[in-house]
């Protein structure tokens, strides 16, 4: 007693199959080797990526975008400057920064 | 968003290298995964693709809190950290959102 499936022969069935794949647009592919064509097929997922957080506008953004056309007085950028030239006439400021190798305080530290 | 962490700000910027680098990356992904292509081209394929940076891989960027900036404990649906979900959701600024009561 034979099986319809030993009956047919190998190469009729990947006959089938190619007339199958040619009739549906898919490509004849019987040793399923990979071909790279998802990378292809999937959707690009940067445009949603970068929509994840919202957009805020600040005050600097503003101002950057007018082109120096329309300017709002940044309060908090004002403030933030003042009190760094407070800073510095108490010398309190930052450091400058290190132009040199020798300048640097993480060489010195090092040794 | 009072205040802007850093993370969040390492994060914007790996998810804008994603969008700017993704054509390029598939392309090469295209030609390194493809085995009817000859192995020595599949091999330099994948050789640019170690070059490109981290802030180019889709998987760096972390959906981290709106308004916390926090990276763990973030329900999706709302982009919100655990506890900035609580506080907006007592203030009802979530539509739909009310606290269980049984």
């Amino acid at each position: 007693m034979t099986s319809i499936a030993s009956a047919v022969s190998p190469s009729r069935l990947a006959a089938l199959t190619r007339l199958r794949c040619a009739i549906f647009q898919t490509s004849y592919n019987p040793t399923s080797a990979r071909t790279g064509a998802k990378y292809l097929r999937a959707r690009l997922r940067g445009p949603s990526m970068v929509q994840y957080y919202p957009q805020e506008l600040s005050v600097a953004k503003f101002n950057r975008m007018s082109h120096g056309e329309l300017k709002i007085a940044d309060l908090a950028e004002e403030q933030r400057l003042t009190n760094i030239e407070a800073l510095k006439k108490r010398g309190k400021g930052a450091p400058k920064k290190a132009r040199t190798e020798a300048e640097s305080r993480r060489v010195k530290r090092r040794k | 968003m009072p205040h802007i962490k850093a993370r969040v700000f390492r994060d914007i910027k790996a998810r804008n290298g994603v969008k700017a680098n993704e054509v390029a990356r598939r392309a090469y992904l295209y030609v390194a995964r493809n085995q009817t292509l000859p192995p020595e081209v599949r091999y330099q394929a994948q050789l640019q693709l170690n070059t490109f940076g981290k802030y180019t891989r889709p998987t760096t960027p972390k959906n981290r809190c709106h308004e916390s900036g926090r990276g763990r404990g973030i329900m999706s649906e709302f982009g919100l950290c655990r506890y900035q979900f609580r506080l907006k959701a007592l203030h009802n600024e979530l539509a739909g959102v009310r606290k269980a009561s049984w």
